[in-house]
């Protein structure tokens, strides 16, 4: 089933520019000036239920205008969407019932309450029966282990408590669909990955379908099987993380260390990243590692090799720069 | 309706517990509020000292029309004002958002999610002025004036709410609009005294503006007018379809509005 449709989705907006100084600035009194930006242009996508897709792209690349757009925040200039069967700026009740939008930076919790009143809040506006208001919170207390949490006013909560209590807020309707805005912002290492095993877990046993955006390759890396790239408002790739990793991700780093120190000529035909005391550490093309095998095996006393991906941060730069360099 | 009076029994519930987490803060407002009340009183006894009509009104029925303009007041001010003035906040920070989200209608939710309870008590010490000053008269309202009345004040609350939202409104295009409780400043100041006393012709313009096309005169003067002199027909039916229309109208321009919502990036 299809959860989220686009077709030609873009978002133009109109932005004041305003000189700088007093002059500048009593000149924009009398004579405005603006310029058109296009946040979103032409994007096309299909999501289906059930899955998890993190949604990439630098800052300033109309992430979150597309999932505004498609939590019906924003109307689009251009193209039209379908998300759970809705038409999503139209705002229908029933569709506002049927999803959660969750953003790292932003709280939808009293701040001077606990969160355990904000969420019975949450039971009238959405008209949640009891019994089961009861039960998810039960369940999703256990599952992001913060029980003791609930009877604390939020503003005396850390980042990461306050976040796992902003996602059990918007997790206690049964949504069908998660739209995340940089959940993970901020968060420490421990409360990234509780994050990231509560959410597989709810996806897993819900079949809650899920979008991401986020800076932390983790995240992407933890939980998204299928990612989209966006770069200056327009979609640049669409699949799955691995053929990214295929695609723009042609070279491996290679470690190697050895017991004692390596004269620097043996591996001067490879790009080396760093020689420090017995340890190498080279980057070279797929095609190279034989080779590179076939030195290190000619030498003595071999402690550890290791053949690993560059990191998923390194790709996605590649891809960025390669599409940024095609628009210029 | 019932759903709509369990969420606002709900938005009031948890505005107190809110307001409770800040005792002094919230005790402190409701002294602030008494001492204007006082002020008022203190006012009104000076000029009633000096005179025993102020256009056309006596002292008693002038009781009547505090009591009814301060009722007025505590009633806007404990569920909506806060709120409206928030809205420019929310526009500027991007938290609309989670506003707009809510299965809930947005002006039902904007405008009411917060009750404050420290103006509240402005409510109940307006009907006792106004009981009291019915007592002074010595003539209590008949029966059947008691619910028209009501309703008349609750036109005059809808279209103080109405102008509110109005400007409310305009917070969409100019994010800052603190220009907002400066012109609700002066309609409080429009609605604060009986109509009666820009019958003079120098304040004809004021009144044709403030009586007929932005009505704020009518808000206070009408519905006690109603209750303590002679009934005037043609203003009483007035103010029931201007309310009418006034709220049907800045609910289409709130809604309008909101397309025009951008959403502060994140």
């Amino acid at each position: 089933m299809i959860v989220i449709k686009t077709n030609n989705l873009s978002k133009q907006f109109r932005v004041y520019e305003k000189p700088a100084g007093l002059i500048g600035s009593f000149k924009s009194l009398f004579n405005n000036k603006f310029k058109d930006i296009h946040a979103v242009e032409n994007i096309n996508l299909e999501i289906h239920q059930g899955e998890i897709v993190g949604f990439l792209g630098p800052n300033g690349a109309g992430k979150t205008t597309t999932l505004k757009m498609l939590s019906g925040l924003l109307f689009p200039t251009n193209g039209n969407a379908t998300v759970l069967g809705y038409v999503p700026w139209e705002r229908p009740i029933e569709f506002r019932k049927a999803f959660s939008l969750v953003m790292g930076q932003k709280s939808q919790l009293w701040w001077d309450l606990p969160a355990s009143d904000s969420f019975e809040l949450h039971k009238e506006i959405y008209k949640i029966d009891p019994v089961k208001f009861k039960k998810n919170v039960g369940e999703l207390t256990e599952i992001f282990q913060v029980d003791n949490l609930l009877n604390k006013p939020v503003r005396e909560l850390s980042l990461g408590e306050r976040m796992k209590l902003e996602l059990i807020a918007s997790l206690l309707h049964d949504p069908k669909l998660l739209l995340l805005d940089e959940p993970t912002i901020g968060l420490d290492v421990v409360a990234q990955s509780a994050m990231h095993r509560c959410l597989y877990e709810f996806n897993q046993t819900r079949k809650i379908t899920i979008l991401l955006t986020s800076h932390y390759m983790r995240d992407v890396e933890t939980l998204c099987s299928r990612i989209l790239v966006i770069s200056g408002g327009k979609m640049v790739y669409d699949g799955q993380l691995q053929g990214l990793k295929d695609e723009f991700g042609k070279e491996k780093l290679i470690k190697i260390q050895f017991k004692n120190l390596v004269p620097d000529q043996v591996f001067s035909k490879f790009e080396q990243l760093e020689i420090t005391g017995g340890i190498v550490r080279l980057r070279v093309s797929k095609n190279d590692v034989p080779s590179v095998l076939a030195v290190v095996s000619q030498c003595e006393e071999v402690l550890d090799i290791s053949i690993e991906d560059p990191p998923i941060e390194e790709v996605i730069e590649k891809l960025f720069v390669s599409h940024r360099s095609k628009t210029l | 309706m019932l759903r709509h009076l369990r969420l606002m029994f709900c938005f009031a519930k948890f505005s107190l517990l809110g307001e409770l987490a800040f005792r002094s803060n919230f005790l402190l407002k409701i002294l602030v509020e008494l001492i204007w009340l006082g002020i008022l009183l203190t006012f009104f006894k000076t000029i009633f000292g000096k005179s025993s009509n102020v256009a056309g009104w006596n002292e008693h029925e002038f009781l009547f029309f505090v009591g009814a303009y301060y009722a007025l007041e505590g009633f806007v001010e404990t569920f909506f004002l806060e709120n409206c003035v928030e809205f420019s906040e929310l526009v500027r920070s991007g938290n609309l958002d989670f506003c707009l989200l809510k299965p809930i209608d947005p002006q039902f939710f904007i405008t009411l999610r917060r009750v404050d309870w420290s103006t509240a008590p402005k409510i109940l010490l307006g009907f006792i002025m106004i009981s009291f000053a019915m007592y002074e008269i010595g003539k209590p309202l008949e029966l059947w004036k008691v619910p028209l009345f009501l309703i008349l004040f609750l036109c005059g609350c809808s279209l103080a709410y109405s102008f509110l939202l109005l400007l409310t409104s305009l917070s969409v295009w100019m994010i800052r609009n603190q220009s907002l409780m400066e012109v609700w400043w002066l309609f409080t100041n429009l609605m604060r005294y009986p109509r009666q006393i820009y019958d003079s012709e120098w304040a004809l313009p004021i009144r044709m503006v403030f009586g007929f096309i932005i009505p704020a005169l009518l808000a206070v003067s009408i519905p006690v007018e109603f209750a303590v002199k002679e009934i005037n027909i043609e203003f009483t039916l007035f103010l029931f379809v201007i309310a009418i229309v006034y709220f049907q109208l800045s609910r289409m321009f709130f809604n309008y509005s909101l397309k025009y919502y951008r959403s502060a990036s994140s």
